[in-house]
């Protein structure tokens, strides 16, 4: 039968007329009834019936869709491979789709056809993914190999790591291996954090003990300036004369450059050191402190996050300075004491030694 | 069952809230959402007036408290659980009442109070406020996973903002982390990452469709997309390469986008009306 031979690798049962397209007419023309009228010339067929045979042979149709499977199988077999930018074997199998979709007549046929669509457009859309048009490239391996390090793996030298596919660098990995990544990596979270209980009390009682501390230390004081006896008295006298003297003039000193010039802030360390001598700058500070404590002297950081000092209005000082106290403790030593003369450049003190020196 | 809620719902305003409620009782206090309408802002203000002011600032204190307490692990929250466990009897100004707890974590801790998915009403806490380098947040050491989870969302965020899950595992296995082994840190890494991080919204773990056998593709969860810095990660890729992270131009310019506005629970935009659902 001529159209067994031309069948050659399909092995399709022979034709049979007028039959419209179902399954179980191809197993009924197995047992090789050859309905020889019309049988011949599927191809070259114009007449109407014929084409109508072709449409409706389920052998061809079965063929047809045979093929779609096969086609789809294979794209997702190989899914790998064709998305591989080497290689067009996606625009081939779209092509055989196209040759394909020239004889689909059926439902059946055209829907399996879609399916192969969607297929080869989503592995298109993966591969277009895979173009990077501009900026580097991003190779998660490279990324691998540079968090090792950053892990701190103590690669091995003696040992060759450097092996394509998959190598895995061989080495010692820290035990806070993913701490460190984690720590460094936790700045780009904004994440809210856990409850959890606070530990130690919480009382609110605290500041009225203070206050009547502070009145007990200074009554045994003033008493105690009475009981001494006269020559010790004028002795004590002159040394906490001397310093509330010095707190004095240094309040005048700065009261004086404040009025000068009053809406420019005066540093801090320009104020107290003096660049002739670190003793005197040491008395400085302590004097100044003195200033602050009272509430006569303010201190604050400039928009350069350098200490600043500045007289308080009259009318703002509070008795007391029961007002919000803040302390800090100020720690200088000759070396630090030269980095500050160098870098606000001082070349002479703001606060001029006295004219009696008891040291020096 | 919708079809009585549709019915309530076009009662008077009046009577919305009281026939509600006996719905509510009728069908049970039930995990769904469903079980709760938004109150319209006709029936808050009646509500309001209804309580003294102390009564609304003490459910205000307790429904932030039981957020901070639902967000230890970062599971989302639901407004479900919300007012089945906490606001209760007060549900009719449940609209008020988040607003004002918005406004305390804004205020009070500088907390973001985030409604993620308006469909099925669920919070998320954030920051306001950066964290430092160096610094950290409790003065604990840092959780590994954060370490993991950078590792994952970089991997995604540089490939495009979507990529297949076999890319994760196999740069995971570099890193000596392999789904198929018990991770002596991670423990059951697949887990972790595909579970875990999933329910905090740090990654969404997708189907790929039409694929045989089933593959899934890894994406930034919506959490990820409000907590994490793009710019910040960035600059750690870039220290890592040693490369100016400008040089990965797109990447770069998805990071300084101006960021999309997110739900965030404030006065302005929680004046509910029935029309929000």
């Amino acid at each position: 039968m001529r159209r067994a031979i031309r069948g050659g690798d399909e092995t399709a049962p022979p034709r049979q007329n007028g039959v419209p397209g179902g399954k179980g007419d191809g197993r009924a023309a197995e047992r090789g009834d050859a309905a020889a009228a019309g049988a011949d010339d599927d191809e070259a067929g114009c007449s109407p019936a014929e084409m109508q045979d072709e449409d409706n042979d389920p052998a061809r149709r079965r063929e047809i869709r045979s093929k779609y499977r096969d086609l789809i199988n294979s794209v997702q077999q190989n899914r790998e491979d064709m998305l591989s930018p080497t290689n067009n074997k996606l625009t081939d199998v779209l092509e055989e789709a196209n040759k394909l979709f020239a004889e689909v007549r059926q439902a059946r046929e055209a829907a399996l056809d879609a399916q192969l669509l969607v297929l080869a457009t989503d592995l298109g859309k993966e591969k277009a993914s895979q173009l990077h048009a501009e900026g580097s490239a991003f190779d998660p391996s490279a990324f691998a190999e540079h968090l090792l390090s950053f892990m701190g793996l103590n690669r091995l030298e003696d040992e060759d790591e450097e092996e394509e596919g998959g190598g895995v660098s061989s080495g010692y990995l820290p035990q806070d291996a993913w701490q460190r990544v984690a720590t460094r990596a936790q700045c780009c979270f904004r994440t809210a954090p856990s409850f959890h209980y606070m530990m130690g009390s919480f009382l609110a009682e605290l500041p009225p003990p203070r206050q009547r501390v502070e009145r007990q230390r200074k009554v045994p004081g003033r008493e105690a300036k009475r009981i001494m006896p006269t020559q010790l008295r004028r002795m004590e006298e002159s040394h906490q004369e001397a310093t509330e003297k010095e707190v004095e003039r240094i309040l005048g000193y700065l009261q004086g450059y404040f009025n000068d010039d009053p809406t420019s802030p005066i540093s801090y360390y320009e104020f107290v050191i003096d660049p002739t001598s670190f003793s005197r700058s040491v008395e400085n500070i302590f004097h100044t402190s003195f200033l602050v404590r009272d509430g006569v002297a303010r201190m604050y950081l400039d928009h350069d996050k350098l200490p600043c000092i500045a007289p308080v209005e009259e009318g703002e000082v509070e008795a007391g300075g029961t007002s919000s106290r803040q302390q800090c403790v100020i720690s200088i030593s000759p070396k630090s004491w030269k980095e500050i003369i160098e870098v606000f450049s001082i070349s002479e003190p703001l606060i001029h030694p006295p004219s009696t020196q008891h040291t020096e | 069952m919708s079809q009585r809620k549709r019915a309530s719902n076009t009662q008077s305003s009046q009577n919305k809230g009281v026939r509600s409620q006996r719905w509510e009782a009728v069908l049970g206090d039930d995990e769904d959402d469903p079980s709760f309408t938004q109150p319209s802002t006709s029936q808050v203000q009646k509500g309001l007036d209804r309580l003294t002011p102390a009564q609304v600032d003490l459910k205000t204190a307790e429904v932030v408290q039981f957020i901070f307490v639902k967000d230890q692990k970062k599971f989302p929250i639901r407004r479900a659980d919300i007012v089945k466990h906490v606001v209760k009897e007060y549900r009719n100004i449940y609209p008020e009442i988040i607003k004002r707890v918005g406004c305390v974590f804004e205020t009070v801790f500088g907390l973001k109070l985030v409604e993620i998915d308006s469909k099925n009403h669920v919070y998320i806490l954030i920051n306001k406020l950066e964290q430092l380098e160096g610094e950290s947040l409790n003065m604990s050491p840092s959780n590994p996973k954060t370490g993991l989870l950078f590792v994952i969302l970089s991997i995604v965020f540089m490939k495009g903002g979507v990529v297949k899950e076999s890319m994760v595992w196999n740069t995971l296995k570099k890193l000596r982390v392999d789904q198929g082994e018990r991770h002596e840190i991670f423990g059951d890494v697949k887990k972790v990452v595909t579970d875990e991080f999933v329910r905090q919204r740090y990654l969404e773990y997708v189907r790929i469709p039409h694929t045989e056998p089933l593959e899934f593709e890894f994406r930034w969860g919506q959490r990820a997309d409000m907590e994490v810095s793009k710019v910040k990660l960035l600059e750690f890729i870039g220290q890592l390469h040693e490369q100016d992270p400008q040089s990965w131009t797109q990447q770069y310019r998805e990071a300084t986008a101006p960021p999309a506005a997110p739900a965030v629970v404030t006065s302005a935009n929680t004046s509910a009306s029935v029309s929000q659902r």
